[in-house]
């Protein structure tokens, strides 16, 4: 039972639980201390209830110490939230003299669809995940991470209700499995989300590669050789890529795939003579299936003519 | 050494490609931050500083058992995490050397115990011996007897985990498939 103001106040509300699940009963008890009422004549004061604006009617019957107490019990609370107002009747008014906040709902919906993604600028790993279902009371979401030897569980909480969370690096392991994970927690329970065990740098972003040169190398044939470089900070990596090019004309793209190693020189052949096309590359890490980066910003390349 | 047999499992050649690639995002940033002292006290190259090169054990990491003569796998990877262990803590005084480059050494320093902790755990699968280098038993930077001796004193932290983790690198690459 919890009690809600001192006992040297006129009143004081206690709940039999301030949190129930949608539709359970709710049981709470007024204590008067006539004495700490100001103007409450003796007699006995007649206690009632309001459940927010709504009548109710305990039972009524004298406490320790010359205290009147009256209980109530309200069968089904239907709504998420409720005030539970004491009143006395006095000149004819009734007074309210104390309250109590009850709140109904249900356990948290489990979080699913958690995917994670590594910024290799701060190497941040920022995590999202869809909500469970309401269960209209607050809720603690917290995203929970952990190396699969060490007990310790680190993390990060979402900020405004979103969903989603950023582990900074100090927390996290790289080149090695971690487990990860969503807990939602009410007040009438915790839901967990599945698990995701990944190596961060499985899950990083590339940034985009850069087209630096094209030509039409062996000279006088269909071959074209690109040059092609990383970014700095993915220089280190082993890489996995591919090539896109496509005249104005044609309906769809034509793709070159396997392109392995770092970044350097692609050749390739069959393109037609004296033609206009658009080329782009995207990348990602050789040692895991990870994200695609970005395509390459496009850049255009025409062939020569033919000879005579 | 039982790593022999070993070389052919996936997981351990995954282990391998993995931590490889990391040795190198760590040599790179290592790179960086030779650049940055070269940038800022103009102490590029190590053949200018023969005569005020400090203490040769400024950073103890022996990688003696890494080199392709007498190659002993288990020992080299205790060698390599002890160095690591070493060169974290002697990273300090970089720290303090390149402030504004404070996120950087922080990184190299939490890659380094990364990649520390990478190979126990990759020795404790394959059932080898490990040594547990206690986390929170961390030994104070070198310190020097005044800014130049500390601006040669970085250079030289650098330049020698530079050529460690080409070791090592070349140590991991040997193993691999």
């Amino acid at each position: 039972t919890q009690q809600s103001g001192a006992e040297l106040d006129c009143a004081s509300v206690a709940v039999g639980a301030p949190v129930v699940p949608m539709g359970s009963a709710v049981t709470a008890s007024c204590t008067i201390r006539r004495e700490r009422c100001r103007g409450l004549e003796d007699g006995q004061p007649l206690i009632s209830w309001l459940l927010d604006s709504e009548p109710m009617a305990g039972r009524q019957r004298r406490g320790v110490g010359g205290t009147e107490v009256s209980e109530l019990r309200v069968p089904q609370l239907n709504r998420p939230q409720a005030k539970l107002w004491c009143c006395v009747e006095w000149n004819g008014t009734k007074q309210r003299v104390g309250v109590a906040e009850i709140r109904a709902g249900y356990p948290p919906g489990k979080p699913s669809n958690l995917s994670c993604l590594l910024d290799l600028g701060d190497y941040g790993l920022t995590c999202r995940w869809q909500q469970g279902a309401d269960g209209h009371l607050p809720t603690n979401i917290m995203l929970k991470c952990a190396t699969s030897r060490s007990p310790a569980v680190t993390g990060c909480t979402p900020q405004n209700g979103h969903s989603q969370c950023t582990v900074p690096r100090r927390l996290l392991q790289l080149y090695r499995p971690m487990e990860l994970w969503v807990t939602a927690t009410n007040a009438l329970g915790t839901a967990e989300s599945e698990r995701l065990r990944i190596d961060p740098m499985d899950v990083a972003k590339l940034d985009p590669p850069t087209l630096q040169s094209i030509r039409s190398m062996p000279p006088q044939t269909d071959c074209v050789t690109l040059t092609w470089t990383m970014t700095p900070r993915n220089a280190h990596m082993e890489l996995r890529c591919e090539l896109r090019y496509r005249a104005p004309e044609d309906p769809s793209w034509g793709v070159l795939t396997g392109i392995a190693g770092h970044a350097g020189t692609v050749q390739h052949c069959k393109f037609l003579f004296g033609t206009l096309y658009h080329f782009q590359m995207r990348c990602r890490r050789d040692l895991a299936r990870g994200y695609w980066s970005e395509w390459s910003v496009s850049r255009n390349y025409t062939t020569h003519e033919k000879a005579p | 050494a039982p790593l022999a047999e070993l070389s052919g499992d996936h997981d351990f050649q995954l282990f391998l490609h993995k931590n490889l690639e990391f040795t190198r995002k760590i040599r790179g940033d290592v790179a960086a931050l030779q650049r940055a002292v070269c940038d800022t006290f103009q102490l590029c190259t190590e053949e200018e500083l023969q005569l005020v090169q400090p203490d040769p054990h400024l950073v103890q990491a022996p990688l003696d058992q890494c080199h392709k003569r007498g190659f002993q796998a288990e020992v080299c990877f205790t060698q390599i995490r002890a160095g690591l262990h070493a060169y974290h803590d002697s990273l300090g005084a970089v720290l303090r050397l390149l402030p504004n480059h404070t996120t950087l050494v922080e990184t190299l320093q939490l890659d380094a115990a990364n990649l520390s902790s990478n190979i126990q755990q990759q020795m404790e699968d394959l059932g080898l011996d490990t040594v547990t280098l206690p986390a929170e038993q961390r030994s104070p930077p070198p310190t020097f007897s005044g800014p130049f001796q500390q601006q040669v004193g970085g250079f030289f932290i650098l330049a020698n985990f530079q050529r460690f983790l080409e070791t090592a690198y070349r140590a991991l690459r040997h193993l691999t498939r």
